[in-house]
């Protein structure tokens, strides 16, 4: 297809792309750009308008961005570059079969693809400890999305991605709720859609869709602000017909503490938080975890020098072109997390915890960083409890 | 035999040896085994595992030198700690951590080489296809 092709004009339209200013807002909050990588989405951007016969730099382009929407903040027109950016990738990879550098060489994509085979049955709940209460006939499922496998995979980065999932059970218990955890639940499929596989994107969902009807589901709980955006944004796209209801773990721990009778535990620490770019930019979810850590008492969060929406990505989005430029912008994010004085940086994001760890143990630093990452969900559920005086309403 | 496909990946240096010794003793070896030559075990990764099951690979045999014969350090042991983990990411997919296994040979151990082939090319004829069929990637 060439790049002047009526498709490609019409996503260029639908992104209000011809609305660009050539402001450079955008690259001048781009953490890519300001990492000193040749990428600019300012360029991209006219050149795709006044000059596509640019293959070379366009296609390189489009797979370097982080789609982290930092740039959509600023934008005065409005240009919805992420959105921009994915729709790009899939004519991409559908008319060439291009896919970006994607990390790892490529196996967590492997493994999201294998889980398109419709007969597959899974054999992934063997983190569930006893303790952990759950009920196969709950109309409320809890998604672990791709932790049992992050666990595996990264046993080498000592990042408990499975910490997270028995947490977010744990606190579900304790606001008595027993949910039902999936053993054939597919990936999410966030990182095909954003490597421009959305063929297996929408087979992946499909399979979820007709597993969640199978198995009389009708209310998602993730703790993932990815599968969040994936299963209730982006599902429906592909499944007509469902109604499924997705639920942010911590809008519902929100919600309920508001009603009262819970408080947690003190933890006299210093933390900081980073905000994953799926929950604060794409879901508008910044004051939310705030005002739960606001709660714990103690607990001293000092804020990064960029923070909210102008909140500077982990380093890495779904998987790919992680290189020497993710890495500075990583370095740059710890940086800015170590001069709040914190010991603990706090996310609560999977793809967050595991990028910041995996740039803290980078076994070539040179001084240790004396940070800590850890998931907003095992802090909660490590400190909550009923206020004194206060019962469960059923015990 | 049931239609399956059967990838080694194999050591160049003793794993290798013997396979090509066995190739000039006319030994045969199963018709649905492909073999995979990398310079050294220790460039493999999990990915390069995963990927043989997402094209339609039923079983993988990973051949290794032993760990003291490694030509270059701690390929051997690379293997052992990529075919672990993908072992119990198969488990997890359902696939089955049976179809992914791993030996070590001497350079000189032709025979047994051979032998291990055949074995394993029968286990996974037994299992029959991986039942995860990816067909979404499979060139039919
Ligand atoms: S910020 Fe918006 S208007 Fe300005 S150059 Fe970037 S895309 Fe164009
Ligand atoms: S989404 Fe993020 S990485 Fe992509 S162009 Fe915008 S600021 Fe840069």
């Amino acid at each position: 297809m060439e790049l002047n092709a009526p498709e490609i004009k019409r996503i260029i339209k639908d992104c209000s792309l011809y609305l660009c200013q050539e402001c450079g807002k955008c690259s001048a909050s781009c953490p890519r750009f300001l990492s000193g990588r040749e990428y600019s989405p300012r360029l991209l951007a006219q050149k795709l308008i006044s000059q596509p016969g640019d293959r070379a730099y366009i296609e390189t382009a489009i797979w370097e961005c982080l789609s982290c929407g930092r740039c959509e903040e600023r934008c005065p027109s409005n240009v919805q570059f992420t959105r921009f950016i994915r729709e790009m990738r899939a004519i991409l990879a559908a008319d060439q079969g291009l896919m970006g550098h994607q990390a790892h060489d490529g196996a967590l994509h492997s493994w999201m693809r294998i889980m398109t085979a419709p007969e597959l049955r899974q054999d992934r709940l063997d983190w569930l400890t006893p303790d952990l209460k759950t009920d196969a006939t709950s109309e409320v499922a809890f998604f672990s999305g791709c932790a049992p496998y992050f666990d595996v995979f990264f046993a080498g980065l000592r990042v408990d991605t499975l910490r997270t999932a028995r947490d977010s059970i744990r606190l579900l218990n304790f606001l008595e709720i027993t949910p039902q955890v999936l053993a054939n639940e597919r990936c999410c499929g966030h990182d095909l859609l954003w490597s421009g596989d959305v063929e297996n994107f929408a087979a992946l969902a499909r399979l979820n869709h007709q597993e969640f009807r199978d198995r009389g589901v009708k209310e998602i709980v993730t703790a993932c602000p990815e599968c969040f955006q994936a299963l209730g944004a982006h599902l429906s796209r592909v499944a007509p017909g469902s109604d499924l209801k997705v639920t942010f773990l911590l809008d519902l721990v929100e919600r309920e503490v508001k009603k009262g009778g819970v408080s947690f535990r003190p933890f006299p620490r210093r933390v900081t938080y980073q905000d994953p770019c799926r929950l604060g930019r794409m879901s508008g979810r910044y004051q939310g975890p705030r005002d739960l850590m606001a709660l714990i008492p103690g607990l001293d969060l000092q804020e990064m020098a960029n923070h909210r929406q102008g909140s500077i990505c982990c380093g890495n989005s779904a998987f790919l072109g992680c290189d020497a430029y993710s890495k500075r912008v990583q370095v740059e994010r710890l940086q800015q997390a170590r001069e709040t004085g914190a010991e603990l940086i706090v996310t609560a994001c999977p793809k967050c915890l595991i990028h910041t760890t995996c740039a803290l143990r980078d076994p070539v630093r040179g001084e240790p960083w004396n940070l800590e990452p850890v998931g907003l969900v095992s802090l909660l559920a490590e400190h909550i409890q009923w206020s004194p005086g206060e019962t469960p309403l059923r015990d | 035999m049931a239609d399956v496909n059967i990838l080694g990946i194999a050591c160049n240096w003793s794993p290798y040896c013997c396979y090509n010794a066995a190739g000039q003793a006319g030994l045969a070896l199963p018709a649905n085994f492909r073999l995979l030559r990398v310079m050294c075990i220790g460039r493999i990764n999990q990915a390069l595992i995963l990927r043989a099951f997402e094209h339609g690979a039923d079983g993988v045999i990973v051949l290794e030198c032993e760990d003291a014969d490694c030509r270059y350090g701690p390929g051997p042991e690379v293997g052992h700690t990529n075919v672990a983990r993908v072992r119990q990411l198969l488990r997890y997919l359902g696939i089955g951590q049976e179809r992914l296994v791993e030996r070590t040979f001497q350079a000189d151990q032709r025979d047994a080489f051979v032998a291990v082939i055949h074995d394993f090319a029968a286990r996974i004829a037994d299992l029959g296809p991986n039942p995860a069929n990816p067909r979404q990637e499979r060139v039919a």
